[in-house]
């Protein structure tokens, strides 16, 4: 008695078993999330403020009818916050499988790319010691500098 | 978890939802029997299929226990149906099928439970059957084989039962053939006049015609009435009809009445059809329940039922077990399966037993796949296939009484008898569509529903008010947009009505509560329901059974006084009452819980709560009204001793929490020794706030209208201070604290003198104060979404702000928590 069976929730893998990640910048450095967080991005809009909350909660925009609160990653990082302009965009983040979504601010985001798990060291020591708290793991590439692929999880629920 | 196999899971929550529906359907049904004392047939009948529809998910959900439970309810139902014994011990039958109906309730349970196995109820089953036996043998009256002194008696079933559905027939269909009669059965082949058009409707015509005088009666095609396709059949291989006569009408009469039917040019009278020869391939399609959903895996339960019986099994599709997609073509196609067996009619037999299977055809065994129907009745009709013609046509059989037997003898034209048919046909199709006028949706797709038509409003608002649009002169737009206007509410007023669902099945559950008690506390009682049609939210209901059957519990075990004589001696009706009433009043469900008892003594409260310690100001000081609230305080029971049903302290507390939780309130009244009075005010919906819009710098918030008193331009001589510097505004000689809303929330604010902007009275549980804001924006009617987890977790509520909402530009508001904050400030 097989139904179909819906694909657990997990990592995307791809064929090349790899992670998929979305690459954006704050400042040079360069910082991941996992595809498999992300709903989509939309450019920045207008934020309601919402009282008595911590200030790196920018507030809540409305999402074809959904009230999503969006964090600032600068805020959150410690890092001083730059004026928004055209390539300023929310990446909204679900959790709970689609049940909470937030959205997060960012300068700028560059590409998605599949990283092979080989690529992915454990031990992450690096510079922000703000940001260094929400960092996963870092992906050296052999060339070029390292990136940083954020925890979820932490970045919003801690 | 090993109680289902592996992919039933996502039907379990399907077969719980209906089993649990039916089982609440059950206990209605005996609650009205019982006060009645008797079994209405209708009853029955409702008795019969509830249990076989159990009886028959049970099996597919292989829950055999269950099944088995179910099966011998029915088959009780049977004896007391067809042989109608005197019931000696009526009580003592209802008892019974109460316990039972509980069995199944605590085996929902345990369906759900993972950690649970399924139970074991051969106890109970056995209890079942015992019991039918004694009715059997207490029935002597009624006789023992009563088919063959009365040969209409199961007949009836499809004929003359109101609303026959497909279950009864089929449990009754082996009586059918077992019946005897003294004339055989006759197969008529039927031709009509070439190019009379229509001949399906001729055809019904001939069945009208004859059927008062069948016994039996069954006929191929069988969709005449339906489908219009049929005609085509017939034209090719003439009309089928097979009929046993009525005993006291010949056969030869019958067929003289098909002849003289108009249009029949000629008919052929044809020998019994033989049976499947054993080891034949034999093809058969077969049908399953409209709705009855995931029908691949419905088919793959007929072929496991049937496997081991066969030599050779083949079907089409045959792609059941790997892809949903083929339920389609199992609606459209029907399930074809292919198979040799040693015992042709057994397999068929159990395809037919087979749960969810409506309908099914055999087809003609060489040319198995050709779907066009081979009526030839040389090997491939059998006597089952009755089974599918009585089911489809019950309705029109009803519904298409004695006008037309006038007409028969009229010889009327045919143009004329084809629209009376047509109309009878359109009558009997609509009357069929009733029984399905009703699903069941996921509440999370209503929920996603009106997230999009309040979407819709939104947009419609940023296209008609559109910044480009200014200064033009846009008349055939305005007009259109005013339409759109008009259908975007009406709109939204359907989907907030589709949530809603009348209290009556809330109210229904308390019958039986009060049942129980009656027995155990020995008290007689009248509940009696007004109003139950009152309709609220769907999320409101599911949280309303819980405080409605403490509060009823409380009004039996507290309210009604213990004995009779203390009743009499009060001068009351030996018989207490308990009225459960609910109507609307302004946006509010108000329901209240009557009883005609002792009624609250406020002095015994009063002391208990002294003692209790949980008294917050001098006893003498309480009013009356106060004082009944004390009972709704935690940890406080006046029942001295703690029975099954009350008297832990939890219960009206509980109440209270649970009502308050779903944005309500409870208040109670009574007069001592004559009965009190318990209220609860719901709002209709959850989602729904009628609001003041008022603007704060940037920021919109949106306070509920019910909490706003009044708003007004402060005069300089209204501010008082008291001594801590703390503002205070004078309204009619009585002071209230003065809550600027910039200051509470640090935002930036357009006024800041009090002068300037605008004040609003509001009040909460009692208290009031003022709150000062820049504008007021106006009313509206905001849809409430609660907060994202994230604003939770750093409590944006317990600072007064209960939800958020979306207005017509998209601009998002903020609700306020009158209460809440009134309660921070002080």
């Amino acid at each position: 008695m097989a139904v179909d069976k819906m694909p657990q929730s997990g990592a995307k893998k791809t064929m090349s078993d790899g992670v998929e990640i979305l690459w954006f910048n704050i400042d040079d450095v360069i910082y991941g999330i996992e595809i498999e967080y992300i709903n989509e991005i939309i450019g920045i809009d207008k934020t309601t403020v919402i009282p008595n909350i911590p200030d790196y909660i920018k507030g809540v925009i409305n999402i074809r009818g959904k009230v999503v609160p969006v964090i600032s990653i600068r805020k959150r990082f410690g890092v001083e916050e730059v004026p928004y302009d055209d390539r300023t965009c929310i990446i909204v983040l679900e959790f709970d499988g689609g049940l909470q979504q937030v959205g997060v601010i960012v300068d700028r985001v560059q590409e998605v790319v599949v990283v092979d798990h080989d690529l992915i060291t454990q031990t992450p020591q690096y510079q922000n010691v703000n940001a260094n708290r929400y960092i996963k793991n870092i992906i050296e590439n052999g060339t070029d500098e390292a990136k940083l692929l954020l925890d979820c999880e932490k970045l919003i629920w801690e | 978890m090993a109680k289902f196999e592996a992919g039933m899971e996502s039907m379990i929550e399907m077969f719980i939802y209906e089993t649990t529906g039916l089982i609440e359907q059950l206990d209605n049904i005996l609650m009205n029997t019982e006060a009645s004392s008797s079994f209405e047939e209708d009853d029955i009948n409702a008795i019969f299929r509830i249990m076989h529809t159990i009886k028959g998910s049970a099996a597919m959900m292989g829950l055999e226990a269950l099944s088995k439970f179910a099966h011998g309810i029915e088959d009780m139902f049977y004896v007391i149906r067809e042989e109608k014994p005197v019931i000696n011990d009526f009580t003592a039958l209802i008892n019974l099928l109460l316990q039972a109906s509980d069995i199944m309730k605590n085996e929902m349970e345990v369906i759900q439970d993972d950690n649970a196995d399924a139970s074991d109820l051969s106890e109970q089953i056995k209890h079942i059957e015992d019991y039918a036996a004694s009715v059997k043998a207490g029935g002597t009256e009624a006789p023992a084989a009563p088919s063959q002194e009365d040969p209409v008696a199961p007949v009836p079933a499809p004929v003359s039962a109101p609303a026959p559905t497909p279950e009864p027939v089929k449990a009754a269909a082996p009586v059918v053939q077992e019946q005897s009669s003294d004339n055989e059965l006759t197969i008529v082949k039927v031709y009509f006049d070439d190019d009379c058009k229509m001949e399906n409707l001729r055809a019904f015509q001939v069945v009208e015609n004859i059927q008062a005088d069948c016994e039996k009666l069954e006929y191929i095609p069988s969709d005449i009435e339906t489908n219009s396709e049929s005609a085509k059949i017939i034209i090719e291989n003439g009309f089928i009809i097979k009929f046993t006569a009525a005993s006291d009408i010949s056969t030869k009469a019958v067929i003289a009445e098909i002849a003289d039917t108009p249009n029949v040019k000629s008919y052929e009278v044809m020998t019994e059809i033989p049976g499947i020869a054993a080891g034949e391939p034999v093809s058969i399609r077969v049908f399953f329940e409209e709705d009855c959903k995931m029908e691949n895996l419905r088919a793959l339960l007929v072929i496991n039922n049937i496997q081991y019986q066969c030599t050779e099994l083949e079907y089409i599709p045959s792609d059941i077990e790997s892809n949903s997609e083929s339920c389609k073509a199992i609606i459209e196609n029907g399930f074809t399966i292919n198979f040799s067996a040693d015992d042709p009619e057994a397999v068929i037999k159990t395809v037919e037993t087979t749960p969810n299977v409506a309908s099914y055809e055999i087809l003609a065994a060489e040319n198995s796949l050709s779907p066009a129907i081979q009526p030839v009745p040389k090997t491939q009709t059998t006597p089952e296939v009755p089974k599918m013609d009585i089911q489809s046509t019950p309705a029109a059989e009803q519904t298409v009484p004695a006008s037309l037997s006038a007409a028969e003898k009229d010889a009327i034209g045919t143009t004329k008898a084809v629209e009376k048919l047509n109309n009878q046909i359109g009558k009997s199709s609509s009357g069929a569509s009733n029984k399905q006028s009703l699903i069941s949706v996921n509440l999370n797709k209503l929920d996603t529903l009106l997230d999009l038509v309040g979407e819709i409003v939104i947009t419609e608002a940023m296209v008609t008010s559109n910044p480009d649009l200014k200064g033009m002169k846009l008349d055939n737009f305005q007009k259109a947009a005013r339409q759109l206007r008009k259908l975007n509410s009406e709109l939204q007023d359907t989907v907030m009505s589709i949530r809603m669902v009348p209290l009556s099945g809330a109210f229904n559950k308390m019958t039986r509560i009060v049942r129980d008690m009656k027995v155990k506390l020995n008290k007689d009682v009248d509940l009696i329901f007004e109003g139950e049609e009152t309709e609220v939210d769907k999320s409101i209901i599911d949280q309303l059974n819980d405080p409605l059957m403490h509060m009823v519990r409380n009004s039996m075990d507290h309210g009604i006084e213990d004995s009779v004589e203390k009743r009499i001696a009060a001068g009351k009706p030996a018989k207490g009452k308990i009225t459960l009433a609910a109507y609307n009043a302004s946006g509010e469900v108000i329901i209240t819980i009557t009883d005609d008892g002792e009624g609250l003594d406020a002095q015994k409260i009063l002391a208990k709560a002294e003692n209790q310690g949980i008294l917050t100001k001098p006893a003498n000081e309480y009013t009356d009204k106060e004082i009944y609230h004390l009972i709704m305080l935690p940890g406080f029971s006046t029942n001295d001793v703690v029975t099954e049903f009350s008297g832990r302290g939890v219960g009206m507390d509980v109440v209270r929490q649970n009502i308050e939780k779903i944005g309500g309130s409870v208040s109670v009244d009574s007069k001592f020794g004559y009965g009190s009075v318990f209220t609860i005010k719901i709002p209709l919906s959850l989602s729904i706030v009628d609001g003041m819009e008022i603007s704060v710098g940037d920021s919109i918030f949106t306070i509920p209208i019910n909490s706003i008193k009044e708003s007004f331009k402060v005069r300089p001589n209204q501010l008082v201070k008291d001594t801590s510097g703390r503002e205070m505004i004078m309204i009619r000689g009585e002071v209230h604290p003065l809550i600027r809303l910039y200051d509470l929330y640090g935002l930036e604010s357009k006024y800041t003198d009090l002068n300037d902007g605008i004040v609003i009275h509001v009040e909460a549980d009692g208290r009031f104060a003022c709150m000062f804001a820049d504008e007021l924006i106006g009313e509206q009617q905001v849809v409430v979404k609660p907060w994202a987890q994230l604003l939770n977790n750093f409590g944006v509520k317990s600072h007064g702000m209960t939800g958020c909402s979306i207005l017509g530009d998209g601009s998002i508001t903020i609700i306020l928590d009158v209460a809440t904050i009134i309660g921070g400030t002080n």
